[in-house]
């Protein structure tokens, strides 16, 4: 009897063992079993693929983590698939010139009223055409006070400050169907058209109307379609979406403009050291920036591999070291912080050469980019006499908030901090996780703190920021002048005298200087050699991807 | 024996509430919320009020907690606050990974340490002794990151033998084949890891029954040395093992955080780092429920192991 129970125990035992791989094994498939539909090659040779097939893997750092094209809350991963996915009105080029894509013009003559023309070939990938009527419900769908949309299109007449339709208001009154492939939009006031071609053109996505004309804007976010969002007017279209994982995307056979070469796309998530290796060996054809960024550290052996072709893109949007001033009041002190900074040794050393020092938000080849403006030298002596100018206590702590998750950045924060010390200041260092650092921000529980803004086309985005009346201001600058010339540079429609407002912004704000850019990288662009035509763009976006091709 | 099962499956019931209360309290406290992640300065105020009235986050927080229990009683987990998918099938998404990868390491771990550990103990201080406690204290101290990337370097960057990370070739048929090359690297860290600490454990519980007296008097009975190892000593020295592999349970399933980030693996680890990172409150509570109940459900059957493994264990 007892011997019996003991062979039960250990039956037992080992029925636990095969249970628990039995249920992991069972349990498994599914996932990866959806992943190629139309699946013909070996698990062999899917590396290699000579074969009929042409797929682009691109290796990005950080996760997608929606696919709702009106809503991506701000997440760039995000974006790298819905750009493959959707087509926006236009298209913006490196030289930050604006292409025609679904609209096939966009014509302002007092720059108040916006008449735009649509490709009639425009279809969705059912094959249903793509409309004004499209447009429409689009837009008062995203702007419906309930719907949680990236649209910021507060300009156009009929919509409240925050952009959104205001409760009970169903129609937009500044837009006008003309007719099924024209429509007007009319502004509250004259605008830059560029503002109207950025905001409008390129960062607004569409809803198809036939699929989604039944749906309630409350339960919008949820529903089943953001999932899976087959019908879609772009050049690729759904496959499958892996979350933490991958992206897949299979070529547009209805694509209104002509067919795309490749025939899928893999977005496929890694760590940045996987994506350096996975380029070595052949698993990633292409890292996306801004989140698929390789490390400058690894600069020189991507270099050297043989099947990469590797180029510096821009110099991007910079880290900026943001000041509270109700805490760090007098201009002096921070002059002297920026005197004390060897920003040049964080470019040369870190960053390789890569990149460049500049002196604010703006990126150098941005066409608002004050190029007259003399930057901080590094000069410590200086540094000291206007700290002692200033009457600043050394003794008092200065709380600086480094924020984690960006190597490069906080190495570069190790050498500022050091810089700062070498001049006489006492430096409190806290790191956080991104969302800890910006509760604390906006609670103003900081003095000093640093990390990396959009990069926008629109000029009037960089400096919301230090608006005294904007509440996202947690700099808590107060600057008269600056009000008004925001004021000015957001209202003026004429961008030769924009041109002089943002030029006099940047130099008081220099002068003044709330925030200031650390370093400007160039980040590294990878490409493999088997890919005859496709690049991400600097920008974060893919134009043309239709045409992207391998090598035979 | 089943009203001993019946009582402990009902006390589980408070502690599993009492866990989530203070799961929910601590997740409330950490500082920052999912919706000023927005640092865009120019998304208005008003906009992220609206978004923090959508995701209910006005509300009190004992109201929070209500309406997140009463959902869950009526089978809900609720949608995530950044993917807007259900949770309850992201979860099951990633637990499946998971499972696998865990139980295959704990299996190769197992296989592993239980042999080593037993031929340790009878040729204590011999060579094989020294060698085998030397890279069982190897497999305890060494991190399992620098392990991970090592062998990806070599087996996957230098020999091309293995692919660098991932559950499947992305593109390819998949298959059982495919599967394994991608579970050897990941498996073989885990395991590794596992074994190194379990045979630690299994050689000083071997040596502890094999100075037992009835270990003596089955030697001086004349069995062979075989069953005598197997039979008496091994099924004894057992014992204490369950506890230890039961401990380690929890751990391998609530995720190997770092080994499913190094080899892109996607299970609850990653899931909970991002959910963590993104403040992704229904998600990270769901989570937690989750790993509360692997933690629960194991401890109970640990206990009950125990009384079938050893008989004069009962439990009333």
């Amino acid at each position: 009897m007892k011997n019996n129970y003991r062979i039960t125990l250990l039956g037992f035992l080992a029925s636990l063992v095969l249970l628990l791989s039995a249920c992991a094994s069972s349990s498994a498939p599914p996932a990866p079993a959806q992943v190629s539909p139309q699946g013909s090659t070996t698990p062999t040779e899917a590396k290699e693929k000579p074969q009929s097939e042409k797929v682009v893997h691109i290796g990005i750092v950080n996760a997608p983590i929606t696919l709702n094209q009106i809503n991506n809350q701000g997440d760039s991963a995000s974006d790298n698939v819905l750009a493959l996915l959707n087509d926006s009105l236009l298209d913006i080029n490196e030289k930050f010139e604006f292409l025609p894509k679904l609209a096939q013009s966009v014509e302002t003559k007092d720059s108040q009223t916006f008449v735009i023309k649509l490709d009639p070939a425009a279809k969705w990938n059912d094959n249903e055409p793509f409309t004004t009527a499209d447009v429409a419900f689009t837009l008062q769908l995203a702007l419906h006070p309930k719907v949680e949309s990236n649209f910021r299109l507060n300009f156009i007449e009929g919509l409240n400050d925050t952009g959104k339709l205001d409760e009970g208001t169903a129609e937009i009154s500044g837009l006008h169907i003309i007719d099924d492939h024209t429509f007007e939009v009319k502004t509250k006031t004259p605008i830059d058209p560029l503002i109207f071609k950025e905001r409008f053109g390129t960062k607004v996505f569409f809803l198809p109307k036939h699929v989604l004309k039944d749906i309630n804007p409350e339960q919008l976010a949820t529903h089943p379609y953001f999932q899976k969002p087959e019908v879609t007017i772009g050049a690729f279209k759904f496959a499958s979406f892996a979350k933490g994982q991958y992206a897949e995307v299979v070529k547009n056979p209805n694509y209104y403009r002509s067919v795309a070469k490749l025939d899928k796309i893999f977005i496929k998530v890694l760590p940045a050291t996987n994506l350096v290796a996975q380029l070595q060996t052949g698993e990633i054809h292409m890292n996306s920036i801004p989140v698929g960024l390789i490390p400058i550290t690894d600069y020189e052996k991507v270099k050297s591999f043989s099947n990469i072709e590797l180029t510096s893109g821009n110099p991007s949007v910079p880290p900026e070291l943001f000041f509270n001033v109700e805490k760090i009041s007098d201009p002096k002190v921070r002059q002297a912080i920026a005197y004390a900074l060897n920003r040049g040794l964080i470019v040369e050393q870190l960053l390789k050469g890569q990149g460049e020092v500049i002196h604010g938000g703006i990126p150098s080849y941005h066409p608002y980019f004050n190029r007259e403006i003399k930057n901080y030298a590094y000069d410590p002596d200086k540094a000291k006499q206007l700290l002692q100018e200033a009457k600043w206590d050394n003794g008092k702590p200065i709380t600086f908030l480094v924020p984690v998750g960006n190597k490069i950045r906080e190495q570069a924060a190790d050498i500022l901090v050091q810089n700062l010390k070498d001049v006489g200041l006492k430096i409190d260092v806290q790191k956080f996780d991104f969302a800890t650092l910006i509760q604390k921000v906006r609670q103003g529980e900081y003095d000093l703190t640093i990390f990396t803004r959009d990069l926008y086309i629109e000029p009037s985005s960089y400096f919301t920021l230090f608006k005294s009346s904007n509440p996202g201001n947690f700099l808590k600058y107060k600057n008269q002048q600056v009000d008004e010339l925001i004021a000015q540079g957001e209202t003026e429609a004429d961008p030769a005298k924009r041109h002089d407002i943002y030029n006099r912004l940047q130099e008081i704000l220099h002068q003044d200087l709330p925030a200031l850019a650390v370093y400007s990288e160039k980040r590294l662009l990878a490409v493999s050699k088997k890919v005859a035509v496709g690049k991400p763009l600097d920008l974060g976006t893919y134009n043309n991807v239709n045409e992207w091709d391998l090598n035979p | 024996m089943f009203a001993y099962v019946i009582r402990r499956v009902l006390i589980a019931i408070p502690v599993l509430f009492g866990i989530t209360v203070i799961n929910f309290l601590i997740i409330k406290l950490a500082p920052g919320n999912p919706v000023e992640m927005f640092i865009d300065p120019n998304t208005p105020k008003e906009l992220l009020d609206a978004k923090k009235e959508l995701l209910g986050l006005n509300a009190p927080l004992l109201f929070q907690y209500y309406q997140w229990l009463s959902n869950l009683l009526q089978g809900q987990l609720g949608y995530s606050f950044s993917t807007f998918a259900p949770v309850a099938e992201m979860i099951r998404e990633r637990l499946g990974p998971t499972l696998l990868l865990a139980s295959a390491s704990l299996f190769v771990g197992l296989a592993i340490a239980i042999p080593v550990g037993v031929l340790s103990a009878l040729k204590q201080n011999t060579r094989f002794d020294y060698i085998m406690t030397g890279l069982s204290f190897i497999g305890t101290s060494i991190p399992q990151f620098f392990l991970g990337l090592g062998l990806i370097y070599i087996f996957a960057v230098q020999l091309k033998l293995l692919p660098t990370g991932g559950m499947t070739t992305l593109g390819g048929s998949g298959g059982v084949g495919d599967l394994i090359s991608h579970m050897i690297l990941p498996v073989f860290v885990l395991g590794f890891v596992v074994a190194g600490k379990k045979v630690r454990y299994v050689r000083a519980s071997m040596l502890d029954v094999l100075k037992q007296d009835y270990l003596r008097t089955a030697q001086a009975k004349g069995l062979h040395a075989f069953v005598v190892t197997n039979k008496h000593a091994l099924r004894n020295a057992l014992i204490p093992i369950i506890t230890v592999v039961a401990m380690e349970i929890p751990l391998l399933l609530g995720g190997s955080v770092l080994i499913e980030q190094i080899f892109q693996w996607p299970g609850i680890g990653q899931l909970t780092i991002q959910s963590i990172l993104s403040r992704d409150y229904p998600t990270l509570m769901g989570l937690n429920l989750v790993a509360a109940l692997i933690v629960l459900v194991t401890n109970l059957f640990t206990d009950i192991l125990y009384s079938a493994a050893d008989p004069r264990i009962t439990y009333r």
